[in-house]
């Protein structure tokens, strides 16, 4: 009995556990347990990127080219962007509300130079990961704010025009903020010609997919769907006015916007993806609340629409 | 009978303590500081409880007095939802910093539930007692189903009743199951005579 306890000890020591799967090419930058999370930065040496984890294996938080550090990688990322296409005009109050590698706030800052940008992160590490490994920088017009996205937006007394909504704990969105009454509460700083652009991550729809379509649509008049290339990614967009958006009105928008700003995507082929929700509406779905909200269950249940 | 309701307090003290987190969240959070603040203020109710419910065990006790120690709990988790909104509301405004709001919130909303449902164990020691000999294993047998019954508790809340209902909705459920456990206690002499005849 005993000496079966050494072999196991022993077979411990010789292979310890295995933090990372890597790719040969890939090296550990830094791990680190935050607060909030797990967070490792690695770099693919043969490939020059950089990423941001924040789970031992699989999923990606961010990701960087060291070529070209400001180009947007993950498809999502580039997509939120169509809610440009959105405003009458150009934004001049945005707020994201999870930072991750920065990313998003960056490009916005670095293509609206002008406009005010508002970043709320939870995880002081994180922010200071994103500077320190991700080229993130902030300035007078791009701060980012430590704290809660939720007690935030609650407190707030500023209106935005474009509210991005990329809060994630790993591979899940904080169940306080997927509720109606969060919604609400995103509404209400919200201009009347604002838009809320929501990443949801869904890979095979699931339940929690069809939940947040029908706690959008119990909060906002319109939601519009963005489907990604790959699986599972989905960004949503919701405006606060009532006046209903066709795909030909947003895509001549989008291609007004690429002439002058000449982002390095292509803005008008994002957005002819664009779908309202009506294909995805299902009333079957429970409408998420504050007080019942089963994100993680969800997650791992298949659609029941049919 | 006894041994039920053990089981049952056992359970209901963290079953509130998982729908304690979910009740927090919209004003606070869901960080670490927010479950820092919950597990310590319960841990705080259950000793000062188990310090209390000694004392008062000692006091002529009987299953009559055992049923409003927990019908007290019982009626505060059955009105729960009327005073946790603004309680934590309340707090939200005030704004005291990321620490102390979450555990002034769960001091105000889950510590005197959680005192009276540390008495609960004490005292049912008290009447279970029917002699010095054995008192040992009566002891260990309510620690144990006490445990059990908070293992039982987290799992069920966490895995599944979350899952299929509103947290308002479990918690008044919760009140209600110990009101009605509690009524018979009313009306019952379950009291162990030991009569100290050492």
């Amino acid at each position: 009995m005993l000496q079966k306890i050494y072999l196991i000890i022993f077979c411990f020591i010789l292979f310890p556990f295995e933090g990372f799967a890597l790719e040969p090419a890939e090296k550990l930058l830094m791990e680190r347990n935050s607060l909030y999370q797990y967070i490792a930065v690695t770099e693919d040496t043969s490939k020059h990127k950089r990423y941001l984890r924040n789970n031992k294996k699989g999923l990606i938080q961010g990701v960087i080219s060291l070529d070209a550090p400001g180009k947007l990688l993950f498809e999502y990322t580039q997509t939120s962007f169509v809610s440009l296409a959105f405003l009458q005009m150009n934004p001049t109050d945005v707020l994201f509300a999870g930072l991750g590698i920065g990313a998003m706030p960056g490009y916005m800052n670095r293509y609206y130079p002008e406009a005010n940008i508002d970043v709320v992160e939870i995880d002081t590490d994180i922010i200071q990961v994103a500077k320190e490994y991700f080229y993130f920088k902030e300035n007078k017009n791009l701060m980012v704010h430590p704290g809660d996205a939720r007690q935030f937006i609650k407190r707030s007394k500023k209106k935005y025009d474009i509210i991005f909504l990329d809060a994630y704990q790993s591979d899940y969105i904080p169940f306080h903020l997927t509720t109606v009454e969060f919604l609400r509460e995103v509404k209400n700083i919200l201009e009347d010609n604002g838009v809320v652009v929501s990443n949801i991550l869904s890979p095979n729809r699931n339940k929690f997919f069809d939940s947040m379509i029908m706690t959008y649509k119990k909060v906002f008049p319109y939601l519009y769907i963005f489907k990604g290339k790959t699986a599972g990614n989905f960004v949503f967009v919701v405006t606060k006015s009532s006046d209903l958006k066709d795909k030909d009105g947003i895509e001549t928008i989008a291609k007004k916007i690429q002439s002058l700003k000449k982002f390095d995507f292509d803005l008008p082929e994002t957005v002819s993806r664009f779908e309202h929700s009506m294909a995805y509406e299902w009333s079957g779905a429970d409408i998420l609340t504050d007080d019942f909200a089963p994100v993680n269950l969800y997650k791992y249940q298949d659609s029941e629409a049919k | 009978m006894i041994y039920f309701i053990v089981f049952i307090c056992g359970a209901v003290v963290m079953s509130f303590e998982i729908l304690g987190s979910r009740i927090l969240a919209p004003n606070f959070g869901n960080s670490v500081f927010v479950w820092g603040s919950l597990i310590s203020i319960f841990l705080t109710g259950l000793s000062a409880g188990y310090y209390l419910g000694g004392r008062i065990a000692d006091i002529r006790p009987s299953s009559r007095k055992l049923g409003l120690i927990i019908i007290a709990p019982g009626v505060l988790l059955l009105t729960f939802p009327l005073y946790s909104g603004p309680v934590s509301d309340w707090i939200f405004m005030k704004d005291i910093g990321v620490r102390s709001s979450p555990l002034l919130a769960s001091a105000i909303l889950f510590l005197v539930p959680s005192v009276f449902l540390g008495i609960v164990s004490p005292y049912t020691a008290k009447l279970m007692i029917c002699s010095l000999h054995t008192s040992g294993k009566t002891i260990g047998t309510l620690y144990a189903l006490s445990t059990f019954g908070s293992i039982i508790g987290t799992l069920v809340t966490s895995f599944y009743l979350i899952t299929v209902a509103g947290v308002s909705f479990l918690i008044m459920g919760q009140g209600i199951l110990l009101i009605v456990l509690a009524m018979p206690l009313l009306f019952m002499n379950l009291r162990c005579n030991i009569n100290n005849t050492e």
